[in-house]
């Protein structure tokens, strides 16, 4: 691994190519890689060498001692300014999580010992963890400064508090700084470790689903006549009509057969299609959780509650990069599904740097879907777009039920206005015939229980 | 921090007892110094050092003796150095980093040159007293400008 940086260190570490003995050395670590940059000038002590001839100046012109002493001394911290380059941090990384499979919300404790492998000390380093952008440090600063002779390490000791997904820690950042702080140096010490972090999907209560089913017999109540347990119809008898379902009392009463027909009640085949574009990463409070993660909560128990219900779901995300978990049913299907909602780069607790785009996205989307699938899209709302293609899939004649976290507040005009344009959204969508049921502070579970009871099937 | 307090403090009773005028250019400067470090702007303590050049030369305009001026120069350098280590300090590793090692050892080095520089120089002086020493002196620091522009 260290012949494979040793090619990408620029002219200016030519020096330290005798460390590498001492990479094999630790074989039993994890290897840090270092890639260290070119060292730029501070320009810290720029303009000591002429405040010390202007104090000389001034000592010679009056003919005092006293001054000329002054900028001698200045000019003695001038060739210290000189004096020394920025080393390259030749050090090793070690860190350990105290639980690399934390629950959510966990606190998490990292140590980070770094031990100085090469020789000449360095006498001013900072060092910056590369922790990873979906965590948050809750006690104690990522970072160090210190002064390291050879053989001699440093620790620091943090904690994070896990999030969903899985979390890859980047490059720390050690810079380096000439003894006079004249010459500066940045070096990237990579050394891999990663927590994963996946929930339990809880089981959420029974959603309401619109009509839109398969063949196969499931727990949505649909308007055809059959066998099922409610009421549907009656109609004129005809023969193979099973005896159990036969009207008796209407027989007794008139003398005519008829049968009774039942509500049949099918399963549904079910897309979870959460809204995982950049303006969704939006929260309610600087630190509290984000629209896409609330979304993923809720599909979370969705997923658990329709697959226990029977239906065949399957997950998709808005955005990119490309996330496509195919509707399916049965237990190994539930556990992709959990694996798709912890730890999809889709789903990555931030935003993800690829460009997303909409129309290539919305031709793939509707090629992937089953033609009897009906789509729960899970967004913020918080922009046009999930309200253009909610119509759009809808259009298409896949039913669509809009689930929107309410992340907008109230405090300031603008946010006002932004909490005033989602709800035209809803009320947009609402016209159009498409559901849309919202949850702020209430539990997911709780906000579908009441859209259930307004619902009308 | 607490150390480029101490050095200011003593940069500026030093040019006190050198010359008073120079010494409350001094004092300003270093006020400006601890304004700059506690606002964290790298700007001001430029502009403070320079002010504390400034009050040097003002002293020995004024006729300062040499002694305590030196120990002002040296002090100021290490209020100044300290204060704008500190600064970078912060902007890297933020308030609450423990960064107390880097500092001593910063600070060390810089007292270190400050006192291997007043040796020199005074000893030089010290040597060279009977002669004229201002013109000794002078050409001494050229050879000493001429040494500087080689590590360039």
């Amino acid at each position: 691994m260290s012949e494979a940086v040793a090619g990408r260190r620029a002219g200016a570490a030519a020096s330290e190519s005798d460390d590498e003995g001492d990479d094999a050395a630790e074989a039993d670590v994890e290897p840090t890689v270092r890639d260290p940059m070119h060292p730029f000038e501070t320009e810290r002590w720029v303009g000591v060498a002429g405040a010390a001839l202007v104090l000389i100046a001034v000592g010679v012109l009056t003919r005092q001692p006293g001054p000329v002493l002054a900028g001698a001394v200045g000019v003695g911290y001038g060739l210290y300014a000189r004096f020394g380059d920025a080393p390259v941090a030749t050090l090793t990384v070690e860190r350990t999580v105290s639980d690399d499979t934390p629950e959510p919300g966990a606190e998490v404790t990292v140590t980070v010992r770094v031990e100085h492998v090469g020789d000449g000390r360095i006498g001013d380093v900072r060092l910056i963890d590369g922790v990873p952008p979906g965590l948050e440090v809750i006690d104690g600063p990522a970072r160090l400064a210190t002064a390291l002779e050879p053989d001699a390490s440093a620790t620091m000791r943090y904690v994070v508090r896990a999030a969903r997904g899985e979390h890859r820690w980047e490059a720390m950042r050690a810079i380096t700084r000439s003894p006079a702080g004249s010459m500066e140096r940045e070096t990237r010490l990579e050394h891999d470790t990663r927590i994963v972090c996946t929930p339990e999907l809880s089981a959420g209560s029974d959603l309401p689903l619109r009509g839109l089913t398969t063949q196969y017999h499931g727990s949505v109540s649909t308007d055809i006549g059959g066998s099922g347990v409610e009421f549907f119809a009656t109609r004129e008898y005809r023969r193979g009509d099973p005896l159990r379902r036969v009207d008796w009392n209407r027989r007794a009463r008139t003398g005519e057969l008829a049968t009774l027909e039942l509500r049949e009640e099918r399963a549904a085949t079910v897309v979870l299609l959460i809204d995982a574009r950049e303006p969704a990463y939006v929260a309610a409070e600087p630190s509290g959780a984000t629209a896409v993660e609330r979304s993923v909560e809720a599909a979370g128990q969705a997923f658990s509650a329709l697959l226990a219900g029977g239906d065949r779901v399957g997950i998709a995300t808005l955005g990119s990069p490309d996330c496509w978990l195919p509707p399916g049913a049965g237990t190994s299907h539930a556990v992709r599904g959990r694996t798709v909602l912890a730890a999809d780069p889709a789903l990555a607790p931030t935003p993800s740097d690829e460009p997303f785009h909409p129309s290539p996205w919305f031709r793939r989307f509707r090629r992937r879907l089953p033609a009897d699938a009906q789509v729960l899209l899970f967004s913020p709302l918080v922009d046009r777009y999930p309200r253009t293609i909610a119509r759009r899939i809808d259009a298409y004649g896949h039913l669509v039920t809009v689930l929107s976290p309410d992340v907008t507040t109230r405090s300031t005009p603008g946010e006002r206005l932004v909490a005033y344009e989602r709800r035209e959204r809803i009320r947009t969508l609402r016209r159009a015939g498409i559901r849309v049921t919202e949850w702020g502070d209430r539990s997911f579970p709780a906000a579908v229980a009441g859209a259930t009871r307004r619902w009308s099937r | 921090m607490i150390i480029g307090l101490v050095a200011g403090a003593v940069a500026f009773l030093a040019t006190l007892i050198a010359a008073p005028i120079g010494g409350a250019v001094v004092g300003l400067g270093v006020f400006a110094l601890v304004a700059g470090s506690v606002l964290g702007v790298q700007r001001l303590l430029t502009w403070a050092a320079g002010l504390g050049v400034f009050g040097l030369a003002l002293a020995g305009y004024a006729g300062a003796a040499p002694e305590p001026l030196l120990v002002a120069a040296v002090a100021l350098a290490l209020a100044w150095d300290i204060t704008d280590h500190g600064l970078s300090l912060g902007a890297h590793v933020g308030r609450d980093g423990e960064t107390r090692r880097s500092v001593l050892v910063h600070a060390g080095m810089n007292v270190a040159v400050g006192a291997g520089s007043v040796a020199v120089v005074y000893g030089t002086y010290a040597v060279a007293t009977g002669g004229q020493p201002v013109a000794a002196l002078t050409l001494l620091l050229f050879g000493a400008v001429v040494l500087i522009s080689v590590f360039r």
